[in-house]
């Protein structure tokens, strides 16, 4: 493929996604700072290559990804003339694509959710545990958005290659969650960075799907780019002959979740690791940050650098020769590649509408309360190999499962404002694609996937048996 | 339910309130709560920013629900945790704000509240100019707040101990 420089650009990456990304020359300078390359070094899909061998790909190369889809949506606002984008705010708007992952953790959400973990003796009757308290006298890990600010406003190399202290904010403003909010026009320009329809979403999952192998991911990005239009007010939408794009678009996010993103090899070992993360640092063991004050100080400090899927990495190797038999088991499970071994999944599509009782996955939720520790005693496995563990509620759009159509529009209810919105045909002002009574959304939105799941770390050499032994136990667990 | 969402709902108890998301008012009460718990040093995590109805955090609506609908399912996973004692301490200097019974008195009165305390603490006003408190408001479309609820919200964040004297 031959390629070469737009005028006003400095450099030109060729992307295996997007083809050709023209740089500018302070693109090229944050590029070249310390704290964007250590992007490089995160993996896009944390453990999913334990699953499939070729998604190492990294937030480095989803950042440039996000960046090209932001320049043709630019392009596109400057066609419409609708809005009207000073030079300044088009830069602003490049480099906020740019940046909007700066602030990931080692491993994705994986460390970032280290807060919000219960450890398996926490949920069952039974254990041995001591008080269940939990310490909020302390600041828990932040979103990887607000550790994107925190990195943008304070290290000093991103600083000066975006051009000085005020510039980084503004633009740490439209990536990170404090978005301007005076504006109208501002309020829409964060939508380019954040919405149903952002650039994040439009890359990853074209370069998930790539990576992976997966199909599913794959969208229509030229037909929704080039069917983009926006609104006197500066809404931004599709038009309607685009619905069919759009419906994929979110039926393939919903889609590479259930297949790639929860799937029970990669979503085990996550569970495994972040289980382990937690107990070290309980533990006060291998440095691990204890808080957020700890996780703001060395994101702003000259250690940012070690902050990557190796950091993770070091703790594992650590961790296989640790004193505590559990820890031992859980760190070898990772390094050795001995996922978690499945014992039980359920899984659930429901409806807003049906909120009321029990359901399977309630139901085995309870079943494991109360029979886990004497399954663990039965076969003389501690309770602590034993990962159970649930995905969060998945739903097509992020209008919730929960809010009603009428009370969200009554109620300027804020995730409005990043749903996908449409011009219907004859009218200025976009509305919502859940709102067109002839789209699937406005059927399905209400609809959720949610998977709960009971694996076992098991390094017994009778561990076929035994696994099988236990599926058996475990076997009725979703049945009252 | 997860640790954070555990805390929030083990907040919400701690000040005495009902776990309550079935309309606006109900979640503007829940958004506004968690805020002032935080500001009094419970820690939960989340991260608000300005909306129209002043401090707002997506990540809590998301929680919101997630913890409804366990409740509503009869899994309520909070039970036999509990917040740390500091945690429960400062959630009890403060329960005394959320005691009105009425609804949308309590709504109101959170409203300006964490309001108030969001521009003071982002350093968008002083506490001391309660005329550019006010101007601000407006800025923002809440013309409804007088100077006197100001001055009586600002006297309440200080005597709670959620601004400073």
């Amino acid at each position: 493929m031959a390629s070469s420089k737009r005028d006003g650009f400095d450099k030109l990456v060729v992307d295996s996604i997007h083809g050709d990304t023209h740089l500018k020359k302070r693109e090229l300078e944050v590029i070249d700072t310390a704290s964007f390359q250590r992007l490089r070094h995160l993996k896009q899909l944390a453990m999913s290559q334990m699953a499939y061998p070729n998604a190492t790909h990294t937030r480095f190369a989803h950042s440039l990804g996000a960046l090209a889809i932001m320049t043709r949506i630019i392009d596109i606002a400057k066609t419409t003339g609708r809005v009207v984008l000073s030079r300044k705010q088009q830069e602003n708007l490049r480099l906020a694509a740019l940046l909007h992952d700066v602030g990931h953790y080692p491993y994705s959400h994986l460390m970032e959710r280290i807060d919000k973990v219960k450890l398996t003796e926490e949920q069952v009757e039974g254990a041995q545990v001591e008080g269940k308290t939990l310490d909020r006298s302390g600041d828990p890990y932040p979103e990887h958005d607000l550790v994107g600010t925190f990195i943008v406003n304070k290290q000093s190399d991103l600083i000066e290659a975006l051009g000085g202290k005020k510039r980084a904010k503004e633009i740490a403003n439209l990536f990170g969650p404090k978005r301007p909010t005076k504006s109208k026009k501002s309020l829409q320009l964060s939508k380019l960075v954040h919405s149903s329809l952002d650039m994040d979403r439009l890359d990853y999952l074209l370069r998930d799907s790539q990576a992976t192998g997966v199909p599913y991911g794959q969208i229509d990005i030229n037909y929704l780019l080039n069917n983009l239009k926006i609104s006197p007010s500066g809404m931004l939408g599709i038009s309607e002959k685009a619905i069919p794009a759009a419906e994929q678009l979110l039926l393939a996010r919903f889609f590479m979740h259930r297949t790639v993103y929860y799937h029970k090899t990669t979503f085990g070992m996550e569970e495994v690791c972040r289980q382990l993360l937690r107990r070290l640092r309980s533990q006060g063991k291998y440095r691990i940050p204890k808080d957020g004050k700890d996780i703001k100080e060395l994101v702003t400090s000259k250690d940012l650098g070690t902050f990557t899927d190796a950091y993770v990495d070091r703790i594992i190797q650590k961790a296989v020769n640790d004193e505590n038999q559990v820890v031992q088991a859980l760190a070898r499970s990772i390094q050795r590649r001995r996922p978690p071994q499945r014992l039980k999944e359920v899984n659930i599509l429901r409806s807003s509408q049906e909120h009321n009782g029990h359901h399977a996955g309630t139901i085995f939720k309870l079943n494991c309360k109360h029979n886990l520790y004497s399954l663990a005693k039965d076969f003389d496995i501690p309770l602590e190999q034993f990962i159970l563990c649930e995905t969060p509620p998945l739903q097509l759009e992020k209008r919730g499962p929960l809010v009603a159509v009428e009370e969200a529009m009554k109620t300027n209810w804020k995730e409005e404002e990043e749903l996908i919105k449409v011009f219907v045909t004859g009218e200025d002002e976009p509305k919502s694609l859940v709102d067109i009574p002839y789209s699937l959304l406005s059927k399905c939105a209400g609809l959720f996937f949610q998977s709960f799941r009971l694996y076992v770390v098991y390094e017994g050499e009778d561990g076929n048996d035994v696994i099988s032994q236990l599926r058996d136990r475990v076997g009725d667990w979703d049945k009252p | 339910m997860d640790r954070q969402q555990i805390g929030v709902k083990l907040t919400i108890d701690g000040l005495g309130l009902p776990f309550k998301i079935n309309i606006f008012q109900d979640r503007l009460i829940m958004q506004k709560s968690v805020y002032l718990a935080q500001t009094a040093g419970v820690n939960l995590g989340y991260y608000y920013h300005w909306y129209l109805y002043g401090p707002y955090s997506p990540s809590l609506t998301r929680d919101e629900y997630a913890i409804a609908t366990d409740i509503s399912v009869g899994l309520d996973e909070s039970e036999g945790w509990n917040l740390d004692d500091k945690s429960s301490q400062r959630l009890e200097r403060i329960r005394d704000i959320f005691a009105e019974p009425d609804r949308n008195k309590l709504a109101k009165k959170l409203e300006l509240l964490a309001s108030v305390h969001f521009l003071i603490d982002r350093r968008q006003v002083s506490k001391v100019d309660t005329s550019r408190i006010i101007a601000t408001l407006k800025q923002f479309n809440k013309d409804y707040f007088s100077e006197e609820d100001v001055q009586k919200a600002l006297g309440e964040l200080k005597t709670y101990g959620l601004l400073q004297a």
